[in-house]
């Protein structure tokens, strides 16, 4: 039966031979040509696409609804609102970034590079601000720094400080307070990832440096850095990203962004006016993508023949100064804000707050955030293998497509998949696997930026040697290129896990009725200003996303 | 040897993460469609009392706007009442924009509210549906949908907030417009226009006052407010910490702040009482219902249910807010609502001019104004 | 019919530049070693990756004992081409053991057959006793005996070495230039080696390639490359040489040069009469009567010889510089006047390029 259709298909096809035989011929061609004449495999190709065509859900959303916006609508955000929210985005995202990534090398550098006393411990204490959401930062921040906070209290009952300044100098509320708020609790990225290749960085470069007569200082500015530079700006994407998304600490501060102005628009029902501004998002955020990928030389692939760890350096008489600017950060960004909750939680369990419910929402988290890491690192594995081994036009799109997620508001990502999937895919609507695709949606990029660290460290000619020992590249996948990357993607997988305990909006969004998450009850007490109800979630949620991290960090 | 049993263990967790990822999806929707097919035949709308009778079951879905803590007893107490399992999903206004995406599918069958505006613009967008609850007569027409696809229950007031140990009552601006006044220039706290409350106290204010003047009153008073927020939990917490001396409000903010532990220090003052003045602006939480219920006939049970004199106490006195039925007791620290003078605009025409009115306050520059 | 066949293989990376690797020709019969030589960026390693499947050829045909492995329209992936790689970092996958390198490629084989012939293969290369360390537990010599070894578990059809000796030192390389050549040779394997290195090249293979910018400059055994280089270019490459301009004698056997006239060792079929000869240094032999004359203009030391830059008078009375090679034992200053005489079995025709 087979036999005969497709003899009568050769037999046709043999009619129109030369039309039909020009038309794949020139397909193939074109295709090859797109790939260098190396055409992956084509299970990974379909895996990433189909990531990809997931992942691109929110763009798809914020297009269809934004072409129903009419030019009039249009014409008149670009007129009165667009300016100003440019200008307060991009200083803001600008100012963050910058100073996130100066700290963040810099703590980076001291830890890994020089004889600080504590050595390693430093390592994960000064990561622990990633757990702690920067909406709970904002919230210990007002509840110290605010207007009628901790210090203004201080303040009060110190005559002598009220001579020097008149007024308590210190506005929490303003652009300033939200760059310090945001900067604490961002700059982990940066620090994580710099310090990871820190840790690679072959002694010989360094060597090499020192017999052509530099100083360390000058080595620093003119070695490490530019090694460092994939990791500063993989660091500083995540920044930026996160900045441009952020809604929480940046509306508690009480600033306008696109991301705020966003949800206030969603608030008033207004999704038109939301999804122009979104499209505006999305350009800066491909802005942002390409600023950082055109400003990146290739890729260097460093052969591990002649590893030898770096030395320490001893730090001498500016050990105490360096080790005062550490502890100020961990103080700062660590040690207040478990303080404030602490203290808050006491005051919470005490009038019982902890009961059986807050069990099942920490297990609702868990299973969530579990879920979606899982996922995150199954799916980022064909991405960035396509990605680094097979570059093309067509990776290039699949990786941005990628990354479109994650620089939306939590609100667009949610509303797309809801849109989507209780349209097109009711199978899973109203379940909380959706939360965990939103997750996914949103922190994929996450996963992808640590496996990709681990990837570009291996050198192409291991894939070469596996195959031209017989073997197809899904296969090189996983039992050669995996096992080799393992610690980068899991330490992806527990930077998702992370992000995801903290999430909110989406998960508020797309959660089942009666299904609720630790920061689900953070926003419920938190936005009526509960904070002693709030503190014990939050508390928990640094908790549960600290174990994760540890281990990553012990690898 | 290593990296074989971490990929291994990991295979494991995954394998049990999705077994009971899948588990409890699966009983989900399982609860989902027993909820259909035991769902008893729709009944003729009008014929309420035969409904009580029968044996419910199945479940009630429902979107809340509102604080859960001012919803949840009420709820449970629904639940033990009937035997229908209620599934709630509190997430604010964010509600509202999950009903309109839900649109082709609906998944909820009744929504609460707190602002009649947003449920009005639901109505007018066809996502609600009309019914003949019993005891709707109880809801004075002006506070509920032409087919009553919503009414409300409960008044929320907006008045003034301040801070006891900063200024006396005497003191305070007595009226709205006052706000405007230069000497307050920086000392009090307003939401920004587009919080769904202050959109709706702003169609009142234009049916008062036109375009004109109310445009000049939301330019000056955007100039003038020391700190601008997106709702009203912050303006309480500073008032009451002393951080301004006061804000606008709905009056059960005032209420909470009294309640809290330190800080509260607070008054609350009705604004616009005088002879001639306009009184204050009332808006309504309350209850609609969706078109295309999935469990149309549990949602009709639980209108009817909630317009019971008991329960619509209930739904008031969790929030402290008034009952829009003046038969029902109000709690001691409110006002009764025949007890001050209110504006005179009917809410159910808030949906019709609520564009207008967003395009006015986007005019002023309020809607995204945050400082 | 030979058993690697490559026909007008060219290679363009980008449109509109110039081709990586231009009309290379070559062929190949069964258990022959062949040597790709030239300087980097001369296309060799491009050509060896293309008949491993990592490049696709822009166009042009390879086919292996008849069977096609590329062309325009089809390429075989590397998986399925049943060729062996030894990259020249050797690629060893660092998370496995010595002996798991070499199963790696032998998916195929059942588990006993596996282990025996992995561990046959680790006898031939001689490090049976390390089939347990980790690749970073070796030294580069066994790294690379490794790499080696994993290439040829599989018994593939064809083995491609990419600069396999660069990463040793000269003691190690020299051994291993030996040992490379008896392991292929037993193994019977027919092999490809790419190098920059005549040394290598003439050590190991039957028959070496020589290109430059893309293009093949000469394919001939190690002796006859030497000996009688085609072009000044392969000469120049293949160690030290003399070039002259000359003028091609009627009896087609001398060529008159500017510092006199010069034995060829054969009759010449050479139609022009502007010619260029290429003269090793090994081919001056330093004689009290020799024909040739001059003054040493500086000396190097090697060890077995020494190399002295001698400046000879031409009739035209523009100086010509040459390198001679002399006996350690010569006693040679700078200043001093040198003779010697020219050996015809080391002077060549070159083609000026």
């Amino acid at each position: 039966m087979n036999n005969k259709q497709s003899l009568q298909k050769q037999h046709t096809s043999k009619v129109r031979k030369p039309w039909f035989r020009t038309f794949f011929h020139y397909c193939s061609v074109k295709w090859n040509k797109l790939w260098n004449g190396h055409p992956p495999d084509y299970v990974l190709l379909t895996i990433a696409s189909i990531t990809a065509l997931v992942m691109s859900v929110p763009i798809i959303y914020v297009i269809w609804r934004s072409l129903f916006a009419g030019s009039e609508r249009w014409l008149k955000l670009l007129d009165t609102r667009i300016p100003g929210l440019l200008w307060n985005t991009l200083s803001l995202t600008f100012v963050v970034t910058a100073l996130a990534v100066t700290m963040g090398v810099a703590l980076a550098w001291f830890v890994n590079r020089c004889d600080l006393p504590g050595g390693k411990t430093w390592q994960w204490l000064l990561a622990l601000p990633l757990v702690i959401p920067p909406y709970v930062g904002a919230m210990t921040y007002i509840i110290i720094l605010g207007p009628r906070g901790w210090l203004w209290d201080v303040w009060g009952s110190q005559p002598w400080l009220q001579s020097i300044f008149e007024n308590y100098p210190i506005n929490i509320y303003s652009f300033w307070g939200l760059v310090f708020v945001l900067t604490m609790f961002t700059y982990p990225y940066v620090f994580l990832i710099a310090s990871a290749s820190l840790r690679k960085m072959n002694r010989n470069f360094e060597d090499a440096a020192r017999s052509q007569g530099y100083s360390m200082q000058s080595i620093f500015w003119k070695i490490s850095l530019p090694f460092l530079r994939p990791a500063i700006g993989a660091g500083a994407i995540l920044i930026a990203l996160y900045v441009l998304s952020d809604f929480g600490a940046i509306s508690m501060l009480r600033y306008m962004t696109f991301t705020s102005a966003i949800y206030y628009q969603m608030g008033s029902f207004d999704s038109v006016a939301a999804t122009v501004l979104s499209m505006v998002l999305i350009l800066i955020t491909i802005v942002v993508l390409w600023i950082e990928a055109s400003t990146r030389k290739r890729t260097v692939h460093q052969t591990s023949n002649s590893y030898k760890p770096p030395e320490l350096i001893k730090l001498g008489r500016w050990k105490t100064l360096v080790m005062g600017i550490v502890l100020a950060v961990f103080v700062l960004s660590v040690v207040l804000p478990v303080i404030v909750l602490v203290y808050w939680s006491s005051i919470g369990i005490s009038m019982g707050a902890i009961n059986s419910k807050f069990w099942q929402y920490t297990w609702n988290s868990i299973l969530v955030c579990g879920l979606a890491s899982l996922f995150s690192m199954l799916l980022a594995l064909p991405l960035i293998y396509l990605k680094s081994r097979y570059r093309s036009v067509f990776t290039r799109m699949i990786d941005r497509l990628a990354y479109s997620g994650y620089a939306l508001p939590g609100i667009i990502v949610a509303l797309g998949i809801i849109f989507i999937f209780n349209n097109y895919i009711q199978l899973l609507y109203g379940s909380f696997i959706l939360i965990a695709i939103a997750y996914i949606v949103r922190f994929l990029p996450q996963a992808m930026q640590s496996g990709e660290a681990s990837l570009n460290l291996i050198s192409p000619r291991i894939d070469e040697a596996a195959r031209s020992l017989g073997h197809s590249s899904l296969k090189i996948l996983f039992k050669i290129t995996l096992p080799l990357i393992m610690p980068g993607v899991l330490a992806g997988g527990a930077l998702v896990f992370v992000s995801s305990m903290k999430e909110l909006p989406a998960t508020l969004l797309l959660r089942p009725p009666g299904f609720d998450t630790l920061s689900v009850r953070i926003w419920v007490e938190a936005g009526e200003a509960v904070y002693h109800l709030a503190a014990p979630a939050a508390l928990l949620v640094i908790l549960v996303a600290t174990l994760p991290l540890r281990w990553m960090l012990n690898k | 040897m290593k990296t074989r049993n971490i990929v291994l263990m990991l295979m494991l967790c995954f394998v049990m993460v999705f077994a009971a990822a899948c588990g409890s999806a699966g009983s989900t929707n399982n609860e989902v469609n027993q909820g259909g097919a035991a769902e008893p035949t729709p009944q003729e709308n009008t014929n309420g009392e035969a409904a009580v009778e029968e044996p419910l079951s199945g479940e009630l879905v429902v979107y809340s706007a509102r604080n859960e803590k001012f919803v949840d007893a009420l709820l449970q107490k629904f639940q033990d009442e009937t035997g229908i399992t209620v599934k709630a999903l509190h997430a604010g206004d964010a509600v509202v924009n999950k009903i309109i995406e839900e649109g082709n599918n609906t998944q909820a069958d009744v929504l609460i509210s707190n602002d009649v505006g947003s449920m009005e613009h639901l109505r007018l967008q066809g996502l609600l549906q009309g019914s003949e609850p019993e005891g709707i007569e109880s809801i004075d027409p002006l506070y509920r949908a032409e087919d009553n696809s919503w009414f409300g229950l409960s008044a929320r007031s907006r008045v003034l907030i301040y801070n006891k140990d900063l200024i006396t009552e005497e003191e305070l601006p007595q009226t709205i417009w006052e706000l405007t006044d230069e000497k307050w220039k920086d000392q009090f706290m307003i939401t920004r226009g587009g919080n769904g409350s202050m959109v709706a106290h702003v169609s009142a204010l234009r049916n008062e006052w036109g375009d004109e003047k109310t445009t000049e009153w939301l330019t000056k008073v955007k100039d003038n407010a020391g700190a601008i927020t997106d709702g009203h939990g912050d303006i309480r917490k500073a008032v009451g910490a002393g951080e301004y001396k006061f804000g606008l409000v709905n009056n059960y903010y005032y209420h909470q702040q009294l309640n809290e532990p330190s800080d509260n220090n607070v008054g609350a003052l009705y604004p616009d009482q005088g002879e001639d003045e306009m009184g204050v602006f009332v808006n309504a939480a309350g209850v609609a219902l969706i078109k295309g219920a999935p469990n149309e006939s549990n949602a009709q049970h639980f209108l009817e249910w909630i317009l019971l004199p008991e329960n619509q106490k209930e739904f008031s006195f969790a929030s402290k807010e008034v009952p829009l039925n003046p038969e029902i007791q109000t709690t001691e620290e409110a006002k009764r609502i025949s007890d001050y003078k209110t504006m005179s605009m009917p809410l159910n025409k808030l949906g019709e001019v609520w564009l207008d009115t967003k395009e006015l306050i986007e005019k002023a520059g309020l809607d995204l104004e945050i400082k | 019919m030979s058993y690697l066949q490559m026909h007008d293989i060219t290679k363009q990376f980008h449109d509109g530049s110039k081709p990586a690797v231009m009309k290379f020709e070559l062929e190949m019969n069964k258990g022959e070693i062949v040597s790709f030589l030239g300087p980097s960026g001369c296309g060799k390693t491009t050509t060896l990756r293309m008949i491993a499947g990592f490049e696709r050829p822009s166009s042009g045909k390879i086919t292996i004992e008849n069977e096609l492995i590329c062309d325009n329209h089809f390429s075989l992936p590397p998986e399925k081409r049943g060729i062996g790689m030894v990259f020249q970092d050797y690629a060893l996958f660092p998370h496995l053991s010595v002996i798991k390198n070499v199963m790696f490629g032998l998916h195929k084989w059942g588990g006993k057959e596996k282990k025996m012939r992995a561990e046959e293969v680790l006898e031939i290369v001689g490090l049976l006793d390390f089939a347990d360390r980790y690749p970073h537990e070796l030294s580069g010599g066994q790294q690379q005996r490794v790499a080696l070894a994993r290439a040829m578990a599989p018994n593939p059809r064809l083995i491609l070495l990419d600069e396999p000796f660069s990463n040793l030192d000269v003691k190690l390389r020299e051994r291993m230039r030996f040992e490379l050549k008896q392991i292929l040779y037993r193994a019977k394997m027919t092999a490809i080696l790419v190098t920059h290195d005549q040394k290598d090249a003439f050590a190991v293979s039957d028959r070496v390639v020589v290109m430059n910018a893309g293009e093949i400059q000469q394919i001939a055994e190690p002796r006859s490359l030497y000996r009688c280089p085609k072009n000044c270019f392969v000469a120049e490459f293949l160690g030290k040489t003399n070039l002259l301009t000359g003028k091609l004698d009627a009896d087609l056997k001398h060529v008159f040069t500017g510092i006199g006239k010069i034995c060829l060792p054969v009759h010449t079929t050479q139609q022009e009469d502007q010619v260029m000869l290429s003269i090793r240094p090994e081919g001056c032999r330093i004689k009290s009567d020799g024909k040739f004359n001059g003054s040493v203009e500086g000396i190097t030391y090697c060890g077995e010889y020494q190399e002295v830059l001698v400046r000879l008078n031409t009739q035209e009375n523009n100086d010509q510089l040459m390198v001679i090679h002399a006996q350690v034992e010569e006693n040679l200053q700078v200043g001093d006047t040198v003779y010697f005489d020219i050996t015809p079995e080391l002077v060549a025709l070159v083609e000026a390029v």
